[in-house]
């Protein structure tokens, strides 16, 4: 009997594990402290599977505005004030947010930039966004992601792996 | 959250706290675990699933355990149409809140709102022949630029060289996405001439159809993509460096001796280059008109011959902010009858436009060659600006040049030769307001040089 309760019990607990795991408003967040890896989701429908640190640049600075499937590529970014943000910006665009501002500005301003990336309050919102929107491409905290989205690899890297770019806390990628 | 179950040997009671107890007899912690799963789980489907547990207490676990086994096929079932909606992009079971609108903002991330909360996201178009029109993402967004000035000058003779207060344009750019894979864009400008009258000018009109990266189709009225100023920045002082464009560049109704507006089509793209990021541009349009006051032939032509202009430009990764490009402009011009003139631009450009280090460099020649005559009128120009940001502050200092024959057949006698420096000094008070202090010298073939100074408060809103 003992047994059997122990066997319950796991399953239980992994169940809820799970469950959680598909709720976005649920992360996990046990690891947090020590994963500061900032994953780069895709809708689960995007066929992209992994982008060079340059793709992925040319894709947020707006200079690559489709996939390979030929839909439109839209950045969501969380709002100002987030610290993935700031890794974003300091690791991917390379700039503050002063000259982020002007760089959209300027780019919608020729039409050479379709638009500026949407910017949302939370991870749990940017997940919902790149579940929905088949085009959309974010960033969320490792421990935030679920399984409604797809993690691209940057550099043939997932967020797990050592020798991942983006981290919180990362340094410039040459 | 408080659920009660009565049913079975699982009980929940909400204490005065509303926290939840359980009375669960032995094994709690498997009951509690499989209530955290029912109640995370707790969505009306899943509930209409549940059976009755055995009443006998010895049999709970293996109803517990064959329980936890629906629950997982069950869950399976979801994710299954959860993949299965997903090409759709329709709402997946797994996002149990609204979630933003897709469209993008109409300003950048700081200064866009927020998406509207309580919003699903319309799923974009599948990739079909023809695009379905979405009047819930069909948005005008805009965006506001202006301008005040306060400028003397030494130079006699003209209306505005009087040292005065002047209003600059006040433009409004107007975007929205038609589609996802059709896109407006416009100026709206409203100006005071010199007689102090204002007018509105569509400055810009453009519908744009994206194929991809590499095609983009647009018809309307244009910035002809000659040199790179140009393109680069159109009705704003706010994002120039300087307080206003190079001469060579200026507007046409302001002097300028470029067909600076078009109207026609053009596709743009770029070019599968590898690093080199090449860039192209191909445009037909109606040209520039010399009969009447307006330049800009909106909806009447003077011949039936069209302007064409073809530009090509590199902007290399290794070094990102370079960009180096050629164009060339071909029309023929109808002055009046019967002169005909065969007028080619060619232009050349090498900048580099970093966040804090700006190098600008520009030459062009046109060449204009009235037919029925030997000649041809070549008019030279170039400028060169540079800047250097030091936090809000940018000093720059730009020297241009352009030199039209004396009896060239188009410029003569209001352009001629023009040359000489400017200094300035931008400082940015805010994200959205710089204030810039100008002084230009000016050279003339034939005439005395004249000095100028302009102040301007420039800002987007």
């Amino acid at each position: 009997m003992s047994s059997r309760l122990s066997v319950l019990s796991f399953l239980s607990a992994t169940a809820v594990l799970l469950s959680a795991g598909l709720s976005p408003g649920l992360a996990p967040q046990s690891h947090a402290a020590a994963d500061d890896s900032l994953a780069i989701v895709v809708n689960r429908t995007n066929p992209v599977e992994n982008l060079s640190f340059s793709e992925l640049r040319k894709i947020f600075l707006g200079e690559q505005t489709h996939w390979s499937n030929r839909r439109r590529i839209t950045v969501v970014m969380l709002e100002p004030g987030n610290s993935e943000r700031q890794a974003v910006l300091a690791q991917i665009y390379q700039m503050g947010e002063k000259d982020f501002i002007n760089y959209f500005l300027h780019g919608m301003f020729t039409g050479e930039i379709h638009a500026a990336p949407k910017a949302l309050p939370s991870s749990a919102e940017v997940l919902k966004f790149v579940l929905n929107v088949p085009g959309a491409i974010g960033y969320v905290k490792n421990p935030d992601v679920n399984e409604s989205v797809k993690v691209v690899r940057v550099e043939s890297r997932l967020p797990s792996e050592k020798e991942y770019l983006l981290r919180l806390h990362g340094k410039l990628p040459k | 959250m408080c659920i009660a179950k009565s049913k079975g040997r699982v009980e929940v009671k909400c204490s005065m706290t509303g926290k939840p107890r359980t009375t669960l007899r032995g094994r709690t912690l498997a009951g509690l675990a499989v209530f955290l799963f029912m109640a995370v789980n707790s969505t009306p489907p899943l509930r209409a699933q549940q059976t009755d547990a055995p009443s006998d207490s010895n049999k709970q676990p293996e109803a517990l355990l064959q329980r936890i086994v629906q629950l997982e096929a069950r869950l399976k079932d979801v994710e299954a149409a959860l993949a299965k909606a997903q090409p759709g992009g329709a709402v997946a079971a797994s996002a149990p809140a609204p979630a933003p609108a897709p469209p993008s903002a109409a300003a950048p991330a700081s200064t866009a709102t927020s998406a509207p909360q309580g919003e699903v996201p319309a799923p974009q178009a599948e990739q079909t022949g023809q695009e379905p029109m979405d009047l819930n993402r069909t948005l005008l967004r805009i965006r506001g630029y202006s301008d005040v000035n306060l400028h003397g000058t030494t130079l006699r003779g003209d209306p505005a060289s009087t040292t005065a207060f002047s209003l600059g344009q006040v433009n409004l750019f107007v975007t929205s996405d038609v589609s996802d894979k059709f896109k407006f864009l416009s100026e709206v400008v409203f100006e005071a001439g010199n007689d102090n009258v204002f007018g509105v000018d569509i400055e810009r009109m453009l519908l744009t159809y994206s194929f991809s990266d590499y095609l983009n189709v647009s018809v309307g009225r244009y910035h002809t993509a000659i040199g790179y100023y140009n393109t680069a920045y159109h009705h704003s002082t706010w994002f120039q460096t300087a307080t206003g464009r190079p001469f060579l560049f200026a507007f046409e109704d302001q002097g300028g001796i470029l067909p600076i507006h078009n109207v026609g089509a053009s596709i743009t793209g770029k070019v599968p280059s590898g690093s080199l990021g090449l860039h192209y541009v191909a445009e037909i349009g109606n040209g520039r008109a010399y009969r009447t006051s307006e330049p800009v032939q909106n909806t009447v032509d003077d011949n039936t011959h069209k302007a064409l202009n073809f530009a090509i430009f590199a902007r290399p990764e290794a070094i990102r902010g370079l960009q180096v490009g050629f164009s060339a402009y071909r029309d023929l011009l109808t002055p009046a009858a019967p002169l005909a003139i065969d007028e080619t631009i060619l232009a050349a450009h090498a900048v580099y436009t970093g966040l804090d280090f700006e190098w600008l460099n520009e030459a062009l020649l046109i060449r204009n060659a009235p037919r029925g005559m030997p000649r041809v009128f070549n008019t030279p120009g170039f400028y060169s600006q540079i800047s250097r940001r030091f936090r809000s502050y940018r000093p720059y200092f730009r020297y241009q040049y352009v030199n039209a024959p004396a009896n060239e057949p188009i410029f003569s006698p209001n352009v001629g030769l023009q040359h000489g420096p400017s200094f300035g000094l931008r400082y940015d008070m805010s994200e959205f307001v710089a204030v810039k202090v100008q002084y230009d010298y000016t050279m003339l073939r034939g005439d005395r040089a004249f000095h100028t100074v302009a102040l301007q408060t420039g800002f987007t809103f």
